[in-house]
């Protein structure tokens, strides 16, 4: 197989990779860069817990080529700290429980983030179709839509 | 696994259409990629012969949208998201836009496009019905032509249309509707959200005082492909919407799909709601 060359930003770091083109961004995040903070669930646009946030929107890295990502701006979790301080959203996470098992959470905070920077003021409804496509098996999703809340208000005071 | 394949990122449509005339290898155009990546990972046969893949995604040749004289032009890459944010066709087409933002969630809707849906022509695809009551025209572009023919026209059966190996609709076109014109659509999944439609329905209805000028109605899921009811149609046309007309017609809607899909088990359960649902449609816009 041919391989190509592509580059993108993620977390504003510049990566040139020359990968196989059937891999997905999902497997060059976890295997080639080592973001393994964007996890793998269902494989099939399901679960959500792949979500990476793409030229500013919310999107699954399972259903992306790498190679259509190439000249992108990729956020994965790694990248909502900035110098070693949490993101107001990881913050209101933790603080209101809506992390048991964490396997969802990076995708839960990276359709909260795509959300907040859309829109800072979300109603309840808007995150619960933020996070329609993110599945948590563990917390009920109460407190998620929470701290997601708390995360909006504490960032507009 | 994504089995081993070769990957084309054309510059515009040009070069996309150059790419899928040029080469003997099996190559397929790939947008959103929702539902061809899936369907790698399940070995689906429909994309089992697939060497090299072209990608249109974000190519700027297609992802217009433009209020022309004849017109709403809609690009072959444009995305569910792109639909449902835009303000012509929230006031224009309003049940495009409804259908829209009810397809798979936030990041399935910035990614998969609307052309993918109709062209992988799955029964459920969502944003059939509406196109179809809208009467929806797409044009069709390759090396060696161009063409335009209706929506339904290309629709043939489930996962096929008449696109041809080195085409690609590179834009839909929704006809100018008179103010007149009053619809509904509905979407029932088996849950709230990222569901496949196990119904869809649409209708388009114009009145004259209270009789039916003209009436459009669509189905999706429900029947094999997404469809249009024309017989029934042109049954209700001059006909006042009465209270019992709209019951009947609501009836003849669900025996004539049952008539198309036969007796299945899932029968029992979905005629009524067909027919309670239509019927309900059909209050709302003849406004009963
Ligand atoms: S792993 Fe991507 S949506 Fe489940
Ligand atoms: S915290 Fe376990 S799946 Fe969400």
């Amino acid at each position: 197989m041919k391989k190509i060359n592509i580059r993108f930003k993620v977390n504003g770091r510049q990566a040139d990779l020359t990968i196989a083109p059937n891999k997905r961004l999902l497997d060059v995040l976890r295997d080639d860069l080592g973001l393994t903070g964007t996890k793998e669930g269902c494989d099939i646009g399901e679960c959500g817990a792949c979500t990476v946030v793409l030229n500013g929107q919310a999107v699954h890295s399972c259903l992306i080529l790498a190679a259509q990502a190439n000249g992108a701006e990729i956020i994965t979790v790694e990248g909502l700290t900035q110098n070693g301080e949490l993101h107001p959203l990881q913050k209101n996470f933790l603080e209101y429980g809506a992390v048991q098992c964490g396997f969802c959470i990076p995708g839960m905070l990276l359709s909260s983030y795509a959300l907040l920077n859309e829109n800072p003021n979300p109603r309840e409804d808007d995150i619960k179709e933020a996070i329609a496509g993110n599945l948590c098996r563990c917390t009920g999703y109460k407190q998620i839509i929470q701290a997601v809340e708390a995360a909006a208000n504490e960032s507009n005071e | 696994m994504i089995p081993e394949i070769g990957y084309i990122r054309p510059r515009n449509l040009h070069e996309a259409l150059e790419a899928l005339g040029a080469s003997r290898e099996t190559v397929r155009v790939i947008a959103g990629g929702t539902d061809i990546i899936p369907g790698f990972h399940i070995n689906s046969r429909r994309f089992r012969d697939i060497q090299t893949l072209v990608d249109i995604s974000g190519l700027p040749d297609l992802t217009f949208v433009n209020l022309e004289n004849d017109g709403l032009h809609i690009g072959g890459a444009v995305t569910f998201t792109d639909i449902v944010k835009n303000p012509l066709i929230r006031e224009k087409y309003p049940l495009l836009a409804q259908a829209a933002s009810q397809v798979g969630s936030v990041q399935i809707r910035n990614r998969a496009t609307i052309v993918g849906n109709f062209v992988n022509n799955a029964p459920c695809a969502d944003s059939v019905p509406p196109l179809l009551v809208y009467d929806a025209v797409i044009k069709i572009q390759s090396t060696r032509s161009e063409k335009t023919l209706p929506l339904e026209d290309f629709l043939l059966k489930p996962y096929k249309t008449q696109l041809q190996p080195d085409e690609i609709v590179s834009e839909i076109v929704l006809p100018p509707l008179k103010k007149e014109y009053r619809g509904e659509f509905y979407k029932l999944g088996r849950r709230r959200s990222v569901a496949i439609s196990r119904i869809t329905l649409a209708v388009l209805v114009k009145l004259e005082d209270l009789v039916i000028e003209d009436i459009r109605i669509a189905s999706g899921a429900v029947t094999p492909i997404g469809m249009r009811f024309r017989e029934l149609e042109e049954f209700s046309k001059g006909k006042t919407a009465e209270i019992d007309f709209l019951k009947e017609l609501s009836v003849k809607l669900g025996e004539e799909i049952m008539k198309i899909t036969g007796l299945r088990w899932s029968s029992a359960y979905k005629l009524p709601v067909v027919q309670q649902m239509f019927y309900l449609l059909l209050r709302r816009v003849c406004n009963r």
